[in-house]
């Protein structure tokens, strides 16, 4: 790897700015409201951040996406699509703070937690090897905890972050349990190398790599909130502040998917393709328990909580397809950057309704459109494309996951099952988001006073509205973008001679 | 005591403790002694392991490990604070305002 790859300079330029923060805030002479500076400062390195990749995304320095790298991180395509998709959520996540962390304490902490957090995301996506992912992995985490406790009066806040703490812990426990068992079974930590030499492992160690699998799927599923493990997440993502909600939503379950491609999809490969028909079940598991559980909740954030696991089912239908189709993993791609600006912009939606009427009931929301339009038409057009209505990009994403899984099917029999229980999932969907916006758009509310809405709010929230019909009308580009990220998994027939045959 | 079974057979009874202690107690701050105990499991694993192979990557894990779940504790240390001031307990059975 050169010195300058963009996981370095991601990690120096971040990890300076979200160093540097709380020290200027120390040195200041004068208390004050800060938060804008703080702000300012924080989305300016995020933008730059997002620049350097691009451009050397365009200028061909990030690598075709690579399978195995042999150092630690690779600076491929995979890891840079991931970390715009992660940023675009920071960015939208700290620019809404500049409403939401007003008048509130510690904000220096606050925006370097949140660049801190951004960076380990990223850095999960570029590794290439176990002992990287888990450090970058805790990097992600850590700062997550501290942020969803960071309403130090609200017991709600507090709740949330124990909660969340404990399911957390418990998964990196896991995680290095899973490691020990694959650097016991191979000898080295590199994910390629690992994945090569289980080919050839002892007939008697099987069960063992296999059990390693098991707690992989266990630890990246606790915060990819897939359904055994999915108990903490409804309770974090709606007790911790809105915009840390929309952090851990669309962020660190974006990152948690990264890790499981990096580590699972490939290690399916290796070991039995029967680990597939396992991920399929819990797809299926996973968007229907998160639908059902979203139809009976009252609170707003809640419901964005249990949609977030239904989302995270339809992500996987692309998992547990990818070693028989090609679209498979790039429609996952596309639908893990789509549903990452959905649910981020469903959010902030939330988090301006917070601000203005201090409530999360959906009682509150009852003639919203009246209160708060524009607020209420990004959040009804979130919640359209998190429903999947065509023209919004959400549908584009969904569509090509459920092509995807029916071309299957002269390949595998379960296949067109799985876009059959995701389109019933869309239809129930629908049922809670139109729900929320039958009580914005048609009910009346006993105070019709107009409200001021959050300027800086509204600004994240027409960026989000762009993206979605934009990339909705011209979907092209992400899901090229998307398709070249994926890691070309018939390569690997080279690597590994006993390669299933397609 | 020295091949690398017992050292696995540790580990798993180690596990088990943790996953016990886990599910059974109620007290904040023993869930947590109960997760260090399956990451110190999970250590002790990596460290046999390493003596098995011959190489060292599974110690310097091991550290890596241990440098992190000694700041994972320290976090969360901070948050039991704060809710043992917001409620005057630190019994998870008294965190249930969030629910369904």
């Amino acid at each position: 790897m050169e010195f300058f790859s963009t996981p370095l300079l991601v990690t120096v330029i971040l990890g300076a700015v979200g160093l540097a923060i709380p020290i200027i805030d120390a040195l200041k002479k004068e208390r004050g409201d800060n938060n804008r500076l703080y702000c300012g400062i924080s989305v300016v390195a995020i933008i730059l951040v997002i620049g350097i990749i691009i451009f050397r995304i365009l200028f061909g320095e990030s690598i075709p996406t690579i399978e195995f790298g042999k150092s630690m991180l690779a600076d491929d395509m995979f890891g840079s699509f991931f970390a715009i998709t992660l940023l675009i959520v920071s960015i939208m996540v700290t620019a809404s703070s500049w409403d939401y962390m007003k008048n509130k304490t510690n904000p220096a902490a606050y925006y370097s937690l949140i660049l801190l957090s951004s960076i380990g995301m990223i850095l999960i996506a570029y590794s290439t090897d176990l002992v990287m992912l888990l450090v970058a992995w805790e990097l992600m985490s850590i700062p997550t905890y501290a942020l969803a406790a960071f309403s130090k009066r609200d017991p709600i806040s507090n709740e949330a972050a124990i909660k969340y703490f404990l399911f957390g812990a418990l998964s990196s426990a896991i995680l290095v349990l899973a490691i020990g068992l694959v650097y016991g079974v191979t000898g080295t930590t590199n994910i390629g190398e690992a994945i090569v030499s289980m080919v050839n492992v002892q007939k008697d160690l099987i069960p063992v790599t296999l059990l390693a699998l098991a707690l992989f799927i266990a630890g990246f599923g606790f915060k990819m909130g897939l359904v055994p493990f999915h108990m903490w997440l409804p309770d974090a993502y709606e007790g911790a502040p809105t915009t840390i909600g929309a952090l851990l939503a669309a962020g660190t379950k974006k990152a948690g998917f990264a890790a499981a491609i990096r580590v699972i999809v490939l290690a399916t490969f290796v070991l039995h393709l029967d680990w597939a028909t396992a991920l399929a079940v819990i797809a299926v598991f996973t968007m229907t328990l998160g639908n059902l559980g979203a139809l009976v909740q009252k609170s707003v954030p809640r419901i964005l909580a249990y949609s977030s696991i239904a989302q995270a089912g339809y992500i996987m239908i692309g998992l547990a397809l990818a070693p028989y189709s090609d679209q498979a993993l790039g429609g996952s791609l596309f639908h893990i950057i789509n549903h990452a600006v959905m649910k981020s912009a469903a959010f902030i939606a939330v988090a301006a309704v917070a601000i203005t009427l201090a409530s999360y009931s959906i009682e509150k929301y009852r003639g919203l459109a009246k209160r708060m339009p524009l607020t209420a038409i990004a959040l009804s057009i979130s919640l359209l494309a998190l429903a999947g209505v065509p023209p919004l990009n959400g549908f584009w994403s969904k569509l090509v996951l459920f092509n995807a899984a029916i071309v299957t099917g002269p390949e595998i029999w379960w296949g067109p099952y799985l876009a059959i229980a995701g389109v019933l999932n869309s239809a129930l969907s629908l049922g809670y988001y139109a729900w929320i916006m039958r009580k914005m758009y048609m009910e009346e509310s006993p105070d019709t006073t107009k409200v001021k809405e959050p300027r800086a709010i509204l600004a994240v929230l027409i960026f989000s509205v762009i993206f979605m019909v934009g990339f909705g009308i011209w979907h092209a580009p992400i899901l090229d973008f998307a398709t070249n990220s994926v890691p070309n998994l018939s390569q690997l027939t080279a690597v590994l001679p006993s390669f299933p045959t397609r | 005591m020295n091949q690398l079974i017992d050292f696995v057979l540790v580990t798993v009874v180690l596990f088990s403790i943790g996953i016990y202690g886990l599910v059974v107690k109620r007290n904040a701050i023993r869930m947590i002694f109960s997760i260090e105990i399956i990451a110190n499991a999970a250590n002790l694993n990596l460290i046999a392991f390493s003596r098995h192979v011959h190489n060292v990557e599974g110690q310097v894990f091991a550290l890596f490990s241990i440098a992190i779940a000694a700041a994972e504790v320290a976090v969360a240390l901070g948050i039991i604070i704060i809710a043992y001031r917001l409620y005057k307990e630190i019994d998870v059975h008294e965190f249930r305002s969030l629910k369904g």
